[in-house]
């Protein structure tokens, strides 16, 4: 008897479930033909379509605004860009790259540059072409500065160096 | 209901009338009827008895049967201490039903005979009950007008010799109804006359209809009680099936035929159908329960409606921007474009749009990826899952450059079996990029770089 209730009340709560989640999704719909089960789920399925297509339409409409104007859009980064280079200089951060070992093939590695657009991927182009697996990624950026701090297995054959992999990846930043 | 008082009283039945009393008029029951009820009584028992019937007879009887399914109670069986076969019925515990107790007096059951009057009196509570129980006295009503053995044939039925057969594959529910034929096991002799009667409005072939409007008692045409329930004890489950079988005679006889005969299948199958339609739209859905589809429902319509407004606030300021720029250009000063359409945003009271801040939120799952887009004005912040090794972190920046997307902040890295990423950014000025765009996308190259990379070894 024992299991026929729990069983009973796990099918009330169930079925109590459903029947909650439908009456929400009538309460989102806002045309509804019918106070029935079935009825709510059609009306549903309709307004999610047509829900569907206003989002196609006004996207449509907003790539055609889209196309437009562009002059605005080429001033804004130029802007940026100088601003990052003289907030750097004010605050005397440089370009700077530093690499400390911590244990095993682990090395922590933290390098600091200018903030420029798209610098950032290249780094990590240039660090994974060269072998280093980042395990843990952290990038921040302030003042126009960029720091990225990193953990990373070196790969290459031979004993660690620290001095070399960092002047290895000063070069790297400096060709950026 | 007509009844032939005439006929009834021919009959010298075994029933006993010094067994009725008037108590149970004062359960409510009109007078009139409970004078029906004692004739009902008298010529049910005597078919038990005798099955001896008449056609004319058996109209009457039928016609009884109306009110007897109503309202008749335990009062049958009370009197008919000496009824052989009803002891049979009674008896029998394979055939005898076993119903909702709850819904009963207790001791009602049983069949007490020793106690006429408080039975009577019991009997009469029915009325106060709901309706299942009413209708339970089908069953210990020695009705020959109840289905005699295989004499109806449905269209979806077996013709086995329990005509439960068919109901096996029916679920159970509770607005359903089931025919029993709780003497069958008797043999009684095939009573087809009277069940002609019965029937004779349903057409051949008939098949289950679906029961809209409710149902109504097999053989009552005015009555509203629901179907009949059983409760078969073997299996101890419930065999229902619907009503619709009760609305075979209502049916055909007020002449509705406005919709095609669903069966009760059919319209599983349909309302399972719209389920999966439903879980088809919604972009990423996980589990195929009904209660998860209808939850993802609801996600998504909320997500639509995010999604329109933003889409709608963003062609507002591309409007806006459009405008204020052929304005200027009639001013005839290039400098200042830039600069007035920088502090746009800010004090335009013209559009209302204009004012009011972006937001968005939006969740995109693949096979292997999980994205998750959140824009409060013009930063958006970018949550990314990914279940395999690839490099990621390099890939989604480049997608951030095509997007126009800077990256203010990223952090992440691997945990267990999964890459994991926070990615700031924020969109530049003029861009109207929308939330379902950039997580499409991250997800769109994501999944291309997976397919790309051949499966290797996890270290």
């Amino acid at each position: 008897m024992d299991y026929k209730s729990k069983n009973l009340v796990a099918e009330r709560k169930r079925r109590k479930k459903l029947g909650d989640r439908l009456l929400n999704l009538r309460a989102l719909v806002p045309r509804i033909t019918n106070m029935k089960k079935e009825t709510i789920i059609e009306d549903a399925i309709n307004y999610i379509q047509e829900l569907q297509e206003n989002v196609k339409f006004l996207t449509g409409k907003l790539q055609l605004l889209e196309v437009e104007p562009f002059s605005e859009e080429e001033a804004n980064p130029k802007r940026e860009e100088t601003n990052t280079v003289e907030d750097m200089k004010k605050c005397g951060i440089q370009e700077n790259v530093e690499v400390s070992y911590m244990s095993g093939n682990k090395v922590q590695i933290k390098i600091i540059f200018e903030k420029k657009r798209g610098k950032f991927t290249k780094l990590l182009e240039a660090i994974t072409s060269h072998g280093f697996q980042l395990s843990d990624t952290s990038m921040t950026s302030s003042k126009g500065a960029t720091l990225v701090s990193f953990f990373a297995e070196v790969t290459y054959d031979g004993t660690l160096a620290v001095e070399e992999t960092r002047k290895s990846l000063l070069q790297i930043v400096r060709s950026m | 209901m007509e009844i032939n008082h005439s006929k009834m009283y021919e009959e010298p039945g075994c029933f006993d009338p010094n067994n009725f009393t008037a108590e149970g008029a004062g359960s409510g029951f009109p007078q009139a009827v409970q004078k029906q009820f004692e004739e009902n009584m008298d010529l049910s028992v005597d078919e038990l008895s005798y099955h001896h019937h008449t056609h004319q007879e058996d109209a009457a009887v039928s016609a009884m049967e109306l009110e007897l399914q109503k309202h008749l109670a335990f009062k049958v069986e009370n009197c008919d201490n000496n009824t052989h076969m009803l002891q049979q019925v009674v008896d029998d515990p394979n055939q005898l039903l076993s119903y909702d107790h709850a819904n009963w007096n207790t001791g009602d059951i049983g069949f007490n005979q020793d106690d006429p009057e408080q039975n009577g009196h019991r009997s009469f509570n029915i009325n106060s009950l709901p309706q299942t129980p009413d209708l339970l006295n089908l069953f210990h009503l020695p009705s020959s007008s109840l289905l005699p053995n295989s004499s109806i044939s449905f269209a979806n039925s077996n013709h086995d010799t329990t005509s439960l057969g068919f109901i096996k594959d029916l679920p159970a529910s509770h607005s359903t109804s089931v025919l029993y034929d709780p003497l069958f096991h008797l043999n009684l002799p095939p009573q087809s006359p009277l069940f002609s009667e019965l029937f004779q409005s349903i057409p051949q072939g008939y098949s289950l209809p679906t029961s809209r409007g409710g149902a109504s008692s097999l053989f009552g045409d005015e009555r509203d009680s629901s179907g009949v329930t059983a409760y078969q004890d073997g299996d101890g489950g419930m065999l229902e099936f619907t009503r619709d079988m009760a609305c075979i005679v209502r049916r055909s006889e007020t002449g509705k035929k406005k919709k095609p005969f669903t069966t009760e299948r059919q319209r599983r199958e349909q309302w399972n159908d719209k389920f999966e339609a439903l879980r088809n739209m919604v972009p990423s859905p996980t589990k195929s329960d009904r209660a998860s589809i209808v939850g993802d429902a609801i996600e998504y319509i909320k997500e639509l409606l995010r999604t329109v407004n933003e889409i709608k606030l963003l062609a507002e300021r591309k409007r806006c921007v459009r405008e204020r720029s052929k304005r200027h250009k009639t001013e005839d000063d290039a400098g200042e474009d830039v600069k007035n359409c920088n502090i746009w945003p800010l004090g335009d009271p013209e559009q209302s749009y204009i004012g009011s801040l972006r937001s968005s939120w939006l969740q995109r799952k693949s096979k292997d990826t999980e994205v998750d887009v959140r824009i409060i004005d013009d930063e958006v912040t970018i949550k990314l899952f990914q279940r395999k090794k690839i490099d990621c972190l390099l890939f989604v920046s480049k997608v951030l450059e095509e997007l126009k997307l800077d990256l203010h902040h990223v952090a992440g890295g691997q945990i267990g079996d999964y890459y994991s990423f926070l990615f700031n950014t924020k969109i530049c000025e003029g861009s109207s990029l929308y939330a379902g765009a950039i997580a499409n996308k991250v997800i769109e190259v994501m999944d291309r770089e997976y397919a790309a990379v051949p499966p290797t070894i996890s270290y």
